[in-house]
């Protein structure tokens, strides 16, 4: 007994000391510093991934970070480990923690001369780390375009079942008339098919017009959103939920009926405009305008209204025209995802815009966290790196996953990462305090709920 | 303190001498053939059908110690990826062997949902690609990389529509089929194309549709039988079609009820009973009375498996054939995956009178195949006869 006390009791104190150590060690590192790291690992796997990968038994570098390979065949769950840490989990730290006095003075004298630049040099970082891994394999590609789709869609839900406090079940919905309207734009004008006849314009136009192809996606899918607000005013709760839901299902019921689209046959011959590019440049916009949204007057108003209608209202809240704004926002940008989505794939079909999908989008959102711009990020990429990598385990990928959403829902009911600011100057800020010191921008983290 | 970094020693030393456990990876005496298929999601069965002829196929290769690709023996590895029935899981998976696994040839995904999108990619990556069951257009349309294996609903309409023409000298036909189920919908059209070409135009005496999910059918049964419809071509799957049948008759629907392919599964029989027994339907074989090399495949499958292969299993066997036979066409693997990719994609356009369990079949530039289809008779045994064979 006694000595079973004394193992947990000394390993209890041995976590406590490396978390400790690995505070002192790390908190002073900026998030310039991070991301400087991040480039230098992915530059060594560019350089050596391939013979260290061949030196530890395998015939190619790990694509996501050795889990399909080790799931596949356990034989190799070794060299992925050794792997993941030579090439990504030392050099890191490595770099990380060298590079604190200079990513400091780095962070500090970019943020001095000019926020924007600051901003720039960090999401340059940011991009030029995710297309050189990308790089490396088509099908990180790939798996990095339907994530950044994946957080652009969860972040949009957020507005609505975190931010609002409603349970909306339309999203796939949304999504569905995005999509379609985006391919439309884009195989009317620019490919043709039967159904439409020759393109309108010359092919060489479409790059610079999908934006608009795009745009056009999101109006529509909010123009969908008026026909859910409208009869969804007068109720909360379980009544939006199903009104949202019969609305999701309308939808899909309208494009396998409508023959021009291709109706239960699907939609194809969209151009592979949607590359890493701009979808992480539409990701970016999509965060950066909804989380100056949530955290705008009208964002507080929506917490407003969440916490309590009435209340809000008589705080001379226009609750009626929040909830519209709230819901034309997700929708938009839920549209925006749906357009890129098709583009992706190149081929859209109502039955994708199914039950199936809304659970996904669900779990994404209350994995990641409710309320929380940062949440929805976590969320929507661990779930899709996390499905991705379990992939080879079929249908026992389908017992952890729900298990592992069960353990989240048991110990952090409000999900992983929920109720929290996203502020972004602050993260840009150079950590060159104590701890206790705070940058102009701190804010309770937890002050909001 | 010393005990620890003693454990944490040993540790790592572990792990490194176990990594090199692992150095026996495959090397260029291997083939590597993709399999993509909805192990996962709606269609778990038709997942499992694939998984298991494929199975099948290199367990004969395997007896036979390789596979034999001109004069040199090779080994073969599948690499079987789950696409969840999903579109985008079916286009990851199709990227990832290609890209990652880099194998020769991939070999589905079966339901055109996934093998649409999947196709495109394959078609990009420049790797062949056949599809078993696909049925859409626009899985092989434009693509000269992406091939299948069954025979298109604009051969198989015209094929069911003359049967009951000739079997039954019949004039006025009444459709009923799924409107939002991409297959039913295309075929439903087809038939109609063709019965309407025949008889005149309005033939086609009632066209009705009903929505996936659907459990009631009586308001349209009703309607069919209102019509003066002699006939009713119902092209669903095995849980409608039981459904469908079994109202009919209790709303005293005597005449025939044909359907297509999709009957072709064991369930078919199971749920719907004796009211299935003496109807017809075009499919690509007969289980029932088989002989040759069919009737070998099937005692084979149902010894190992305790049932009765559905037509997916037997259509992917035939691919895994056409397949080993296009490596074998090629003549010589030169370890170029980019080559050797090419020089099968250019075999399989050429493979003609290949003798498949579901058909002779023979491919052009187009990647799909000409195939005869098999009109099949549910017996009063409950078992899938064959009536009549109707070629192109």
């Amino acid at each position: 007994m006694s000595a079973d006390e004394n193992l947990r009791q000394r390993l209890s104190s041995v976590g406590r000391r490396v978390r400790q150590w690995l505070r002192v060690q790390f908190s002073p590192v900026p998030l310039l510093g991070w991301f400087l790291a991040a480039l230098v690992a992915v530059i060594l796997e560019m350089l050596v991934g391939t013979p260290l990968a061949r030196l530890l038994g395998m015939s190619k570098f790990p694509v996501l970070f050795g889990f399909a390979l080790a799931l596949a065949q356990p034989v190799y769950i070794p060299s992925a480990i050794v792997y993941v840490l030579l090439i990504y989990v030392l050099p890191v730290a490595l770099v990380a923690r060298l590079s604190i006095r200079l990513g400091n003075l780095l962070a500090g004298w970019l943020m001095r001369t000019s926020p924007l630049l600051s901003v720039v040099v960090h999401l340059g970082l940011l991009y030029g780390t995710l297309h050189l891994w990308a790089g490396l394999s088509d099908y990180r590609v790939l798996v990095v375009r339907l994530m950044l789709i994946a957080i652009m869609l969860t972040l949009s839900l957020n507005v609505v079942n975190g931010y609002m406090g409603e349970f909306s079940c339309s999203h796939p919905g949304f999504m569905a008339l995005g999509a379609y309207a985006a391919s439309l734009f884009s195989v009317l004008f620019f490919v043709g098919n039967d159904a439409f006849g020759a393109p309108l314009l010359p092919i060489g136009l479409g790059p610079f017009l999908f934006p608009l192809g795009l745009i056009l996606g999101g109006a529509v899918a909010a123009l969908g959103a008026l026909l859910v607000a409208i009869p969804s005013f007068r109720t909360r709760g379980d009544y939006l939920a199903i009104i949202s839901l019969a609305f999701m299902f309308i939808i899909k019921s309208l494009f396998e009926n409508l023959e021009f689209l291709g109706g239960a046959r699907g939609l194809s011959g969209q151009p592979d405009w949607a590359s890493l590019p701009v979808v992480f440049a539409w990701t970016i916009l999509c965060v950066w305008t909804i989380n100056n949204f949530v955290r705008s007057t009208v964002g507080k108003a929506l917490n407003a209204v969440r916490d309590g209608e009435l209340a809000a209202d008589a705080m001379t809240v226009d609750t009626r025209r929040t909830k519209m704004v709230a819901f034309f926002f997700a929708a938009f940008w839920a549209g925006v995802a749906g357009g890129l989505f098709a583009h992706v794939l190149r081929y859209v079909n109502p039955g994708t815009f199914d039950l199936k999908k809304l659970a996904e989008v669900l779990a994404m959102v209350y994995l990641g966290g409710l309320n929380s711009v940062v949440g929805s990020i976590v969320g929507a990429v661990s779930y899709n790196l996390l499905s991705e990598a379990l992939r080879p385990l079929e249908l026992y990928k389908w017992i952890i996953i729900p298990l592992l959403f069960i353990m989240v829902m048991i110990f952090r009911p409000t999900g992983l990462i929920a109720f929290r600011e996203f502020d972004v100057v602050k993260l840009l800020h150079p950590r060159e305090g104590t701890p206790g010191h705070a940058g102009p921008g701190a804010v309770e983290p937890q002050a909001e709920r | 303190m010393k005990k620890r970094t003693v454990w944490t020693g040993l540790t790592l030393l572990m792990l490194l001498s176990m990594t090199f456990v692992g150095a026996c990876g495959p090397g260029v005496d291997t083939i590597k053939i993709g399999i993509n298929a909805p192990l996962t999601g709606d269609i778990p069965k038709v997942g499992e059908g694939t998984k298991y002829a494929a199975e099948m196929w290199l367990e004969d290769i395997n007896a036979a110690g390789g596979l034999d690709v001109g004069g040199t023996t090779y080994k073969v590895e599948l690499f079987i990826e789950d696409n969840e029935s999903k579109g985008e899981s079916a286009v990851a998976a199709n990227t990832k062997l290609i890209t990652q696994d880099e194998v020769l040839v991939i070999v589905g995904p079966q339901a055109s949902k996934q093998a649409v999108p999947a196709g495109g990619k394959a078609n990009e990556l420049e790797t062949p690609m056949v599809s078993p069951w696909s049925t859409n257009p626009d899985t092989t349309l434009d693509r000269p990389w992406v091939f299948r294996a069954c025979f298109l609903d604009p051969f198989q309409g015209p094929v069911v529509a003359n049967f009951v023409q000739e079997e039954f000298g019949y004039t006025k036909a009444a459709v009923l089929y799924d409107i939002a189920s991409d297959y039913p919908k295309g075929l439903a059209e087809f038939f109609k194309m063709a019965w309407e070409e025949a008889q005149g135009a309005g033939s086609v005496v009632t066209f009705e549709s009903f929505t996936t999910g659907d459990t009631d059918f009586s308001a349209q049964l009703t309607k069919i039988k209102e019509s003066g419809a002699e006939f009713i071509f119902t092209p669903q799957y095995y849980n409608e079609v039981a459904l469908i049948v079994q109202q009919a008759h209790e709303l005293g629907w005597t005449a025939p009820i044909v359907g297509s392919d999709s009957w072709g599964s064991a369930e078919t029989v199971e749920l719907c009973g004796e009211d299935c027994y003496g109807l017809f339907f075009s499919t690509h074989y007969a289980a029932a009375g088989a002989v040759g090399e069919t009737k070998a495949f099937i005692d084979r499958y149902n010894e190992n498996h305790g049932y009765v292969p559905d037509d997916v299993a037997a259509l992917t066997w035939d691919t895994m054939g056409i397949v080993q036979r296009a490596i074998q066409d090629c003549g010589e693997i030169t370890g170029d995956i980019k080559a050797d990719r090419k020089c099968v994609r250019d075999a399989l356009a050429k493979i003609t009178d290949y003798d498949g369990i579901t058909g002779k079949m023979t491919f052009t530039e187009e990647g799909d195949p000409i195939k005869c289809a098999v009109l099949v008779r549910i017996s009063e045994a409950g078992e899938f006869e064959f009536y009549e064979q109707v070629c192109p």
